[in-house]
């Protein structure tokens, strides 16, 4: 295996070494700005991002370089990129990365006066802070809804116990149809949770002051209304393939995404996406890209620029919808309500109150190997929501060294 | 994976003209030689050798692919043995490829075996059964994950509806933690062609008088298989129990796709109860930022597999009997 890994490592440096080689050569008159991103989802999204490039190059007088990597590579090859020397000037970058890419000093922070906060959906924005800094420019955000089947639930449950009502009727009408599909207690119900904690008014850290906080009421709370749901949920129907596409379940949290595929592969189904149930404050979670710079930048100022030149109140709109997401630019999201698909309309609306992740480097690692085996423990009853919050806390406590 | 057949053949033959005078080579042909083993040597030292040592040094690192790496000496290896609050599920993680290892090679060996018997014992066709049965190894991994995670399913899948017939209740099989690692396993030995292929070489291997002599003993087949074939193919079996338990160790592939495509999620389905060794080792040294750790991790299993494999030399008979 070590063979298998190393040799792995070996074939991407050399391929990303390659691929800096290309990148080397084009010395002009007027200076190369070299942007790394992932490969456009479709055709259309690539003409958009060449648009955008040729715009920028026309009114600044300069080059600007895409390099277009899979997304699933991405990561590992601007990892050895960096390693190697050869990272580009400014690139995408996943949000959960920023504050480690920050902690290693391999990204700058924004510099004073570049850019005008308030033009910004402030949870977007947020998922770029470390230690209380901005490192980077929201490019495109993500939300998650619920998805309700118009057949079955004809108005969506706005609050925890309109939610808890609605599952248990729908259940009760028909024991073959699960009210909803409940998160799992993996990474991806782990990201999920904390959009409804703050929708009980919690919060998971508080990252200034080194707490974790999930182990109070809040936190307990959410967990235990999930728990709650799972009688009128039973997984044995929730986790059959497309759950909620074929009609054995009447809602569940899911994204954006979801909206196509379904459109696409489920015409029959007649379904809309509300904002999540809420307890206390409508909340939800968060996801997206965000634009960075490198230390190793020579052209930082151009590379500022650019990131700006995407994010600002026309482009971003375009931007956004071609990476898969949302504006993160107030003024673009305003364009994109206005032609919006009805599915599609709670989650720009949710994203107004979306919360970002604890900007903490660790948090993928505390995600997936100590909430979402809490979670699961509580889920399947192993532990009450108390038990399996309070171990977990303590857990991230020793990990990232906050005592208190 | 080769045959063991053809790949014991040349080294045997090798040895031979070392009783005869060596023929001279002169110092072109030497050069010569060299230039001809060039790219294999080149291959060898770029993409194994000096990545297995890098690996090694880094394991003794702190590196997250980015920063350069910072000497920590053997931290790795004791926080992955003794820290939990670090590593929560590594010893977990062990324990699900031991469990994995202990009910998939028995059940690949056993399903390989039976294969190869009766395509040894039917006379026509036996050339497109022995098509059929290989073909899940040719298949991506990714279709076949796709494909088991409807077998499965718990509302449609096919598996169900045949336990149904003998009174078996529906199960839920990959999301519940009990039957994780059964239904796993049941799909590497659904995988188990090149072990058939293998065994059948093995069966076609056992010398025809053997099998008339037995017949006139008056053996009947049960005592046959037991007394004949069984000792007879037991080399074969050996090399399959020891490769075998080798890759099971380190099955990745499998538990990726399963539990990726449908929950979006890799963190090795519920409960961790799908999180196998090298699952673990690649989500830390990919997705938790920490190479030296993942290097660690891989040397610990490539220690453990030699331990492992040393044992099975030593206390697993291979002769044919």
């Amino acid at each position: 295996m070590s063979r298998r890994v190393a040799g792995a490592a070996a074939a991407i440096a050399l391929i990303a070494g390659l691929t800096a080689c290309g990148g080397g050569s084009d010395a002009g008159d007027s200076p190369t700005l070299t942007f790394w991103m992932y490969q456009p989802r479709t055709p259309q999204a690539g003409q958009i991002y060449e648009d955008l490039r040729k715009g920028f190059e026309k009114a600044n007088n300069v080059k600007v370089k895409y390099v277009q990597i899979a997304k699933d590579d991405y990561n590992t090859k601007l990892s050895s990129a960096i390693a190697s020397g050869t990272a580009p000037d400014a690139g995408v970058l996943d949000q959960p990365l920023v504050s480690r890419f920050a902690l290693d000093k391999t990204i700058v922070a924004v510099p004073d006066g570049t850019i005008d906060e308030s033009a910004y959906y402030k949870g977007a924005l947020d998922t770029n802070l470390s230690d209380g800094k901005l490192f980077g420019l929201p490019l495109d955000q993500t939300t998650v809804g619920l998805f309700y089947n118009k057949k079955l639930v004809p108005t969506p449950p706005k609050t925890w116990d309109e939610l808890k009502a609605t599952v248990n009727q729908i259940h009760q009408a028909d024991s073959k149809i699960a009210g909803i599909v409940v998160p799992k207690g993996d990474g991806y119900g782990a990201w999920m949770w904390p959009g409804f904690v703050a929708g009980a008014g919690g919060a998971l850290t508080d990252d200034a002051n080194k707490k974790v906080l999930f182990d109070q009421q809040p936190a307990v709370d959410t967990l235990q209304m999930w728990v709650d749901l799972l009688p009128s949920s039973p997984r044995q129907i929730t986790d059959s393939d497309n759950a909620f596409a074929n009609g054995l379940a009447a809602m569940m949290i899911s994204g954006p995404w979801d909206v196509a595929t379904i459109k696409d592969q489920f015409p029959d189904l007649d379904f809309n996406v509300a904002p999540l149930p809420y307890k206390t404050e409508p909340a939800g979670n968060i996801g997206g890209e965000n634009g960075v710079v490198f230390s190793t930048s020579k052209n930082a100022g151009l590379a500022w620029k650019f990131l700006q030149y995407i994010t600002d109140g026309t482009n971003n709109a375009k931007f956004a919808d071609a990476f898969g997401g949302y504006p993160t630019n107030i003024k673009a999201a305003e364009q994109t309500a206005a032609t919006i698909e009805p599915q599609q309309a709670a989650f720009l609306e949710q994203l107004k109150v979306a919360h970002a992740r604890p900007a903490v480097p660790q948090w993928i690692q505390v995600n997936d190997e100590i909430i979402a085996p809490a979670l699961e423990k509580a889920l399947s009853g192993k532990a009450t929501a108390q038990e399996a919050l309070t171990e977990a806390a303590d857990k991230t406590r020793s990990l990232l060294g906050w005592n208190s | 994976m080769t045959n063991p057949v053809s790949a014991d053949r040349p080294a045997a033959t090798s040895d031979r003209p070392g009783r005869r005078p060596r023929p001279g080579f002169g110092r072109r042909d030497s050069i010569v030689g060299w230039l001809l083993i060039a790219p294999a040597l080149v291959y060898f030292v770029a993409f194994l050798l000096y990545p297995a040592v890098a690996a090694l040094y880094y394991s003794f690192t702190d590196w997250n692919l980015r920063s350069s790496p910072s000497w920590v000496g053997l931290a790795n290896y004791t926080d992955l043995l003794f820290d939990d609050v670090k590593f929560p599920h590594f010893w977990k993680s062990v324990q699900v490829s031991l469990l994995y290892t202990v009910v998939a090679v028995p059940l690949t060996l056993v399903a390989a075996l039976g294969q190869a018997l009766l395509i040894n014992a039917i006379r026509r066709g036996s050339n497109l059964f022995r098509l059929l049965l290989f073909l899940p190894v040719v298949t991506a991994e990714a279709a076949v994950g796709a494909i088991w995670r409807w077998l499965y399913d718990p509302q449609y899948g096919l598996i169900n509806i045949i336990l149904g017939w003998f009174g078996v209740p529906p199960q839920n099989w990959l999301n519940n933690p009990d039957l994780v690692i059964p239904a796993l396993a049941f799909i590497s030995a659904w995988q188990c062609g090149i072990s058939m292929i293998i065994y059948l070489a093995g069966l076609k291997g056992i010398p025809l008088s053997l099998r008339e002599a037995a017949i006139i003993d008056g053996a009947g087949p049960v005592q046959r298989f037991r007394k004949v074939v069984m000792p007879m193919l037991r080399p074969t079996t050996f090399y399959l129990l020891v490769t075998g338990v080798i890759a099971a160790l380190q099955v990745f592939g499998l538990v990726y796709v399963i539990f990726s495509a449908a929950n979006k999620s890799v963190t090795g389905g519920p409960e961790q109860a799908g999180l196998t060794y090298v699952l673990h080792l690649y989500l830390f040294a990919f997705r938790y930022d920490a190479m030296g750790a993942a290097c660690a991790m891989s040397f610990i299993l490539l220690v453990f597999i030699m331990i492992i494999t040393a044992l099975q030399f030593k206390f697993v008979k291979q002769e044919a009997a």
